[in-house]
C-alpha cells in the first residue's frame, strides 16, 4: 500500500512539471567532468539505494556465495568507470599522462586515490599476506557501504563489503593486474565492522613484476 | 593525406572506427618500388598486393579531385596494419607508462601511434607524416569524450560506441589538429 502511494505521489509530480516547457536537455558529452569532484552524495540515499540493492539481488541467488559473486559484479561495473574518471582527472591536464605498471604502485592508488573518491578517505591499511607471496589485503576499519548493515547471524560468512571488493577488482584489471578480490569479516574489539579486502594476484602478474624488476 | 582511427576494447575487439582525410598540404614520400611494379589491376587482388607492397600510388583512388587511400578497397590492409601493431603496441606498453605511446610500429608508408587508457582500452591510430605535438592533443581530446561515453550507465567497455554525439565530437577534434 505504502508502494502505491509513493507511485501516485511521483506521477503527479512528473504531471505538474510537463506543463512547463523543459529546455532540452544537453548531450552527456558537453558536461564538465570535474563539476561532480568535490560533491559528495547524502549518506542515507546511498545507505537506502543500496540496501534496495543487496535485497534485489539477495531475492535472486541461491546462497551467500552467489549472493557475494552478484554484489561483487555490481562493483565491477562502478569501478572500471570510477577507474577512468579517477585517473583522468588526475592526469588529463598533464603533458605526458601516465598509466600504473608496478604492482605496488598501483595497489598504493587504489587505497589512497580510490578509496577517497568513492569514500571521501583513504583506506586504513595495506597489507601483504606473509604466508602467499601473491595475497595483499587492504583494511577499511569502518566501511562506509556497510555501516548500516546488520548481518543476520545464519549469514555469518556475507560481506557486503563484496561490492567493494568488485571495485578493486575492476581497478586492478583496468591497470593489466587480474587477480581475484573477496570480502571478508576481520572484526576487532575496538572496530565491529572492520573489513579485510583480500586480493589473490593471478600468477603472470608476479612474473611480470619479477621481469620489471630487473 | 588520411588518417585512421581505431578504438579496441580492453579485448581488442574494435568498438569505433574513423577514417579521417586531413586538409592540410601531404608531404610527398616517393614510393620507389611502385614504379617498378606490374600494372596488377587484372588481378582479383589488385588492390591488396599493392597496398601491401608499398605501392600507394597505384591504388588511389581520385574521387571529387582528392586523393583517398584506405577507405575503400584496400580497406583490410589498413585493418590488418592497425592489428598487426597490436603485438608491438603489447611489448611497449608492459615496459612504459606514458599512455600516449608514439609511432610504436611503422609498416610502408603507415605510421601507428597509440594512446592507452587507465582502463586498458586503446585508440590507435594510422597515420602518414610525423606530426607528434597534433596527434597527442587529438588523442587527449578523444580521452575525454571517451570517459563521458563509458560514465553512460547504459555504454561498457566491451560495447560498439554508436552515439552521433560521440562521433561528431571526434570528427571535430581529427578536423582541429590532424
Amino acid at each position: 500500500m505504502s508502494r502505491l502511494s509513493v507511485l501516485s505521489t511521483a506521477s503527479s509530480i512528473e504531471h505538474v512539471s510537463s506543463n512547463v516547457p523543459r529546455p532540452p536537455r544537453p548531450s552527456i558529452l558537453d558536461r564538465n567532468l570535474n563539476k561532480t569532484r568535490v560533491a559528495d552524495v547524502s549518506g542515507s540515499a546511498f545507505s537506502f539505494l543500496f540496501s534496495e540493492l543487496v535485497q534485489y539481488t539477495q531475492s535472486r541467488v541461491t546462497g551467500i556465495n552467489d549472493l557475494e559473486r552478484r554484489l561483487n559484479t555490481l562493483g565491477y561495473r562502478v569501478g572500471s568507470r570510477v577507474l577512468e574518471i579517477t585517473v583522468w582527472r588526475a592526469e588529463s591536464s598533464s603533458k605526458a599522462p601516465k598509466r600504473e605498471i608496478r604492482l605496488l604502485p598501483a595497489l598504493m592508488f587504489i587505497h589512497t586515490h580510490i578509496w577517497r573518491a568513492v569514500f571521501g578517505k583513504p583506506a586504513d591499511a595495506i597489507e601483504k599476506s606473509v604466508e602467499n607471496a601473491d595475497e595483499y589485503m587492504i583494511v577499511d576499519n569502518d566501511p562506509l557501504i556497510e555501516r548500516h548493515i546488520s548481518v543476520p547471524k545464519d549469514f555469518s560468512q556475507l560481506s557486503c563489503s563484496s561490492f567493494t571488493a568488485g571495485i578493486v577488482e575492476a581497478v586492478l584489471d583496468g591497470l593489466c593486474f587480474p587477480a581475484r578480490v573477496t570480502a571478508h569479516n576481520t572484526p576487532n574489539s575496538q572496530y565491529p565492522s572492520r573489513t579485510t579486502i583480500l586480493i589473490k594476484l593471478e600468477k603472470s602478474v608476479l612474473e611480470r613484476e619479477e621481469v620489471l624488476k630487473t | 593525406m588520411s588518417h585512421h582511427l581505431f578504438i579496441l576494447s580492453p579485448s581488442d575487439t574494435p568498438i569505433y572506427s574513423l577514417t579521417h582525410y586531413s586538409t592540410k598540404p601531404a608531404a610527398s614520400i616517393g614510393s620507389p618500388l611502385s614504379a617498378n611494379l606490374p600494372n596488377w589491376s587484372t588481378s582479383a587482388f589488385a588492390g591488396t598486393l599493392t597496398a601491401l607492397s608499398g605501392a600507394s600510388s597505384a591504388t588511389q583512388h581520385t574521387t571529387g579531385g582528392t586523393v583517398r587511400v584506405g577507405g575503400g578497397q584496400d580497406r583490410h590492409v589498413i585493418q590488418m596494419i592497425a592489428n598487426a601493431s597490436l603485438d608491438a603496441i603489447e611489448d611497449v606498453m608492459r615496459k612504459e607508462n606514458g599512455m600516449y605511446l608514439k609511432a610504436v610500429d611503422k609498416f610502408n608508408e603507415w605510421t601507428v601511434s597509440a594512446f592507452i587508457t587507465p582502463g586498458n582500452s586503446k585508440f590507435l591510430l594510422l597515420h602518414e607524416s610525423k606530426n607528434d605535438e597534433g596527434i597527442r592533443s587529438f588523442f587527449v581530446e578523444v580521452w575525454e569524450v571517451y570517459v563521458k561515453t563509458m560514465m553512460n550507465p547504459f555504454q561498457s567497455a566491451q560495447r560498439t560506441i554508436v552515439s552521433q554525439a560521440f562521433d561528431g565530437r571526434v570528427r571535430a577534434s581529427a578536423k582541429k589538429h590532424l
